[in-house]
């Protein structure tokens, strides 16, 4: 395979899958601002921006927060590099360039994604349209995993899915950072309503509401909520999953087995702790620190793939 | 004007009699829907080319319903023709980069070959494998009567369109099963396969590898036939390549892959000869392999076509082409050129001075139906103007009469029409020389029109080669 086809492979699924990320971090500031609270209406269109990594770009362009500049910037904005717009675009020409590592089926649906794509754009953008546009969003992103599972399991394969699940893995992570201290015991103690919103914010961005309340029985907590987070192996977008699925895809690789055990070496030491962790272990570390680790170690995994496969 | 479907007594010609009672069974709401259906199809999977001057927009060529059909007898002179130019076209390549036989038989005045642009000095000496230069050749054909065909150009570079003769035939099949129980048709979608094997079999000297790796060069996203580029590499199951992909080290070339370089034997190349190379043609090339000649002429690699290839479809060799055939092979040729004035030639230029208003004026090095005059359909103004650059220049031109193309019934606002089209085999030449039964099929959908160009409004039709 050559390192330019891997290389766009993997970025055609990490804009996907951020793309996703986007979509669900929309819908929830949207849910958010029609809940009424003590002093007109909830706003978490701040939290909003940051777990999207998105606050500086933002604020070098509006000076304040208002909910149709952060849905545009989020959702439409060019100059941003990760709105949905961008991100499926990006994807697209990406997918252009290597079109013959792609069955039909997984190209018809990025560009069919994209074609929609610019038609919204053209349209006047009313915001009672944006749960459509996040549903539809996520709709495009399960079209073009459901194609990529056509694919031939060969190394493109699993260079597409490394890039979800790296993707993933830092979004999660991320996520969990912005809002960790709903998640520490104190919080418990302040309890009331606003901390359960809290709770259903970070559930509903992981797209995780329901599947939480399956996984786990009787009273919501916050030590449920983290071990769902970040330990929990049946959660598609715990940081457990994650890692699981990163050191898979990475150990389908078929070629250059040195450089795998090489990047693998160092992602070694998180694989094989985050079994043993409990909710109880995290908290003592320091939840903050753990993450923020966690962020750290993703990141330099990206870069050892870039340098080692795609340089 | 011969018409493929009704003989000169109105009849419909035997084998369109099933076409045509299916046709007949089509309300137009169901026409359009399938013209809806073919249209949105070939949106989706982004079969669209650029137009020149305008590279922003993708557009789509109009495909009609209507396959234009050949029967079997109509076809075999077809493949001998076309096989047999092609192998003609190829031996004459070798022979002006190496002996020079035909120059010395006085058949070709050898100035009018050496001063081409597009004759290439370096390649003088320097013989690909199997002699082959052009592996795929593309002849234009037209016809005008019930056995008439003739050679309107050939096409030796890299032809494209063949992309179609696929995607137009994969619709056809999908939207209208019925049709190809009621008509054996010979299958086209071998054509990938027998590409691969034409292009590993004329692996260079230095292979040893008895599966040779083949990639497909192509300048990138941005050219107008780059989902051609993708759909045959896919199709073939090769890598299709950008220049960044590639580097020479000792005498090879290798492509950058994820288990570390790659060694190459073929390339399939689809860009330009200028391109290439920026140490040996232009070199502001920045979508061109630098040292890829080196290892080309050290019989390191294979280059498809052959540099130096194209002078082979130059319209002033054009006109060689009958004597060509008889010199090379010692036969007669199979199809005729149509009739061709030079008008560098002081007869020939009179002659076309005097009767311009019925003659197809060309540009010697133009393409695309571009830079061109139709006497018969042009103004007073316009041809007075053209007169004046062809006295200027008459090097630059040659003159053709206006040829009554054959036309071919077509759906125009749902009703059928008849419309003027022409044929675009593609010859293989390898080990084996073939012919895929099919073509493109180009048709020009404005009333009475003579321009096929896909970038003058032209469109496409399925075409059909009949087993029996």
């Amino acid at each position: 395979m050559l390192s330019r086809t891997a290389e766009n492979l993997y970025w055609i699924s990490r804009y996907m899958e951020r793309a996703e990320t986007m979509a669900r971090l929309l819908d929830v500031g949207y849910r958010m601002s029609l809940f009424p609270n003590p002093k007109g209406y909830h706003n978490e269109w701040d939290s909003v921006l940051s777990a999207a990594g998105a606050s500086q770009g933002y604020f070098s362009k509006y000076n304040e927060i208002n909910q149709d500049n952060v849905e545009d910037y989020l959702f439409f904005d060019e100059e941003n590099p990760s709105s949905v717009y961008s991100c499926i675009s990006k994807a697209r020409n990406n997918a252009l360039l290597v079109r013959t590592a792609f069955t039909p089926e997984a190209w018809v649906a990025l560009n069919k994604s994209y074609k929609e794509m610019l038609e919204f754009k053209k349209g006047k953008f009313i915001r009672s349209d944006l749960p459509n546009f996040t549903e539809w969003t996520i709709q495009q992103v399960n079209m073009f995993r459901g194609s990529a599972n056509s694919l031939l399991r060969n190394d493109g394969y699993h260079f597409i899915f490394l890039g979800t699940f790296i993707e993933r893995a830092d979004n999660s992570a991320r996520l969990l950072d912005v809002k960790y201290f709903v998640l520490l015991p104190t919080a418990d103690y302040i309890g009331g309503n606003l901390d359960n919103l809290q709770w259903i914010i970070l559930l509903r961005s992981l797209s995780s509401f329901r599947a939480f309340r399956w996984a786990y029985e009787g009273d919501v907590t916050s030590s449920k909520i983290a071990h769902f987070f970040i330990l929990n192996n049946d959660c598609s977008r715990s940081l457990s999953f994650c890692i699981n699925n990163i050191v898979h895809h990475l150990n389908s690789l078929k070629c250059s087995p040195n450089k795998i055990s090489d990047i693998y070496s160092g992602l070694k030491g998180v694989h094989e702790t985050i079994k043993n962790e409990t909710v109880e272990s995290i908290i003592e570390y320091g939840l903050h620190e753990y993450v923020t680790n966690f962020v750290s170690k993703i990141s330099y995994l990206d870069n050892q793939i870039q340098d080692q496969f795609f340089g | 004007m011969f018409d493929e479907m009704y003989s000169e007594d109105a009849q419909i010609r035997q084998h369109y009699l099933q076409v045509n009672s299916w046709l007949r069974t089509m309300s137009s709401t169901v026409i359009s829907q399938k013209n809806y259906e073919a249209e949105s199809h070939f949106k989706r999977i982004g079969i669209t080319f650029s137009v020149k001057d305008d590279d922003m927009s993708e557009r789509i060529i109009p495909f009609d319903l209507i396959p234009r059909i050949l029967t079997n007898y109509e076809w075999s002179k077809i493949e001998k023709g076309v096989i047999q130019r092609s192998k003609a076209l190829n031996a004459f390549l070798y022979d002006i980069y190496n002996n020079g036989e035909i120059f010395k038989a006085g058949i070709i005045p050898e100035e009018n070959i050496l001063k081409k642009d597009s004759y290439d000095q370096s390649m003088i000496n320097f013989s690909p494998p199997n002699k082959i230069y052009s592996p795929i050749v593309g002849v234009d054909l037209i016809r005008t009567g019930k056995d008439d065909f003739y050679v309107l150009e050939d096409n030796c570079r890299t032809p494209s369109g063949v992309s179609y003769m696929l995607e137009n035939r994969e619709i056809m099949m999908k939207m209208f099963p019925d049709l190809f129980h009621s008509n054996r048709v010979l299958r086209v979608d071998d054509y990938p396969t027998r590409l691969l094997q034409t292009l590993m079999s004329l692996a260079p000297k230095k292979c040893d590898s008895s599966v040779p790796t083949v990639v497909l060069l192509t300048p990138g996203h941005l050219n107008s036939a780059y989902y051609e580029h993708t759909f045959l590499s896919d199709q073939m199951g090769v890598e299709m390549v950008e220049a960044q992909d590639l580097f020479v080290e000792n005498d090879f070339l290798y492509m950058k892959t994820v288990d570390g370089p790659k060694k190459i034997d073929v390339v399939y190349r689809r860009i330009d000869d200028d391109y290439l190379d920026p140490l040996a043609y232009n070199p502001n090339s920045v979508i061109g392999v630098p040292g890829i000649t080196h290892v080309y002429k050290t019989g390191g690699v294979n280059i498809c076509s052959a540099p130096g290839a194209g002078i082979a479809d130059d319209k002033a060799v054009y006109i060689y082409v009958p004597e060509m055939i008889k010199f090379y092979l010692g036969e007669t040729p199979i199809l005729d050129n149509v009739q061709t004035w030079r008008c560098e030639r002081d007869d020939d230029l009179k002659y076309v001075l005097e009767n311009i208003d019925e003659l197809v004026i060309k540009e010697v090095d133009g393409s695309g139906g571009h830079g061109m005059l139709i006497g018969p359909k042009s103004s007073k103004q316009e041809i007075e103007d053209f007169s004046s650059k062809l006295k200027l220049h008459p090097e630059g031109y040659i003159a053709q009469p206006t040829l009554d193309l054959s036309s071919s019934p077509t759906l125009i606002n749902n009703e059928i029409s008849g419309r003027r089209v022409d044929l675009r085999p593609f010859c293989l030449l390898g080990e084996k020389v073939q012919l895929c039964p099919g073509g493109l099929t180009r048709v020009a959908l404005g009333k009475g029109s003579y321009v096929v160009n896909s970038s003058q409004g032209g469109g496409v039709k399925d075409t059909w080669v009949l087993a029996d």
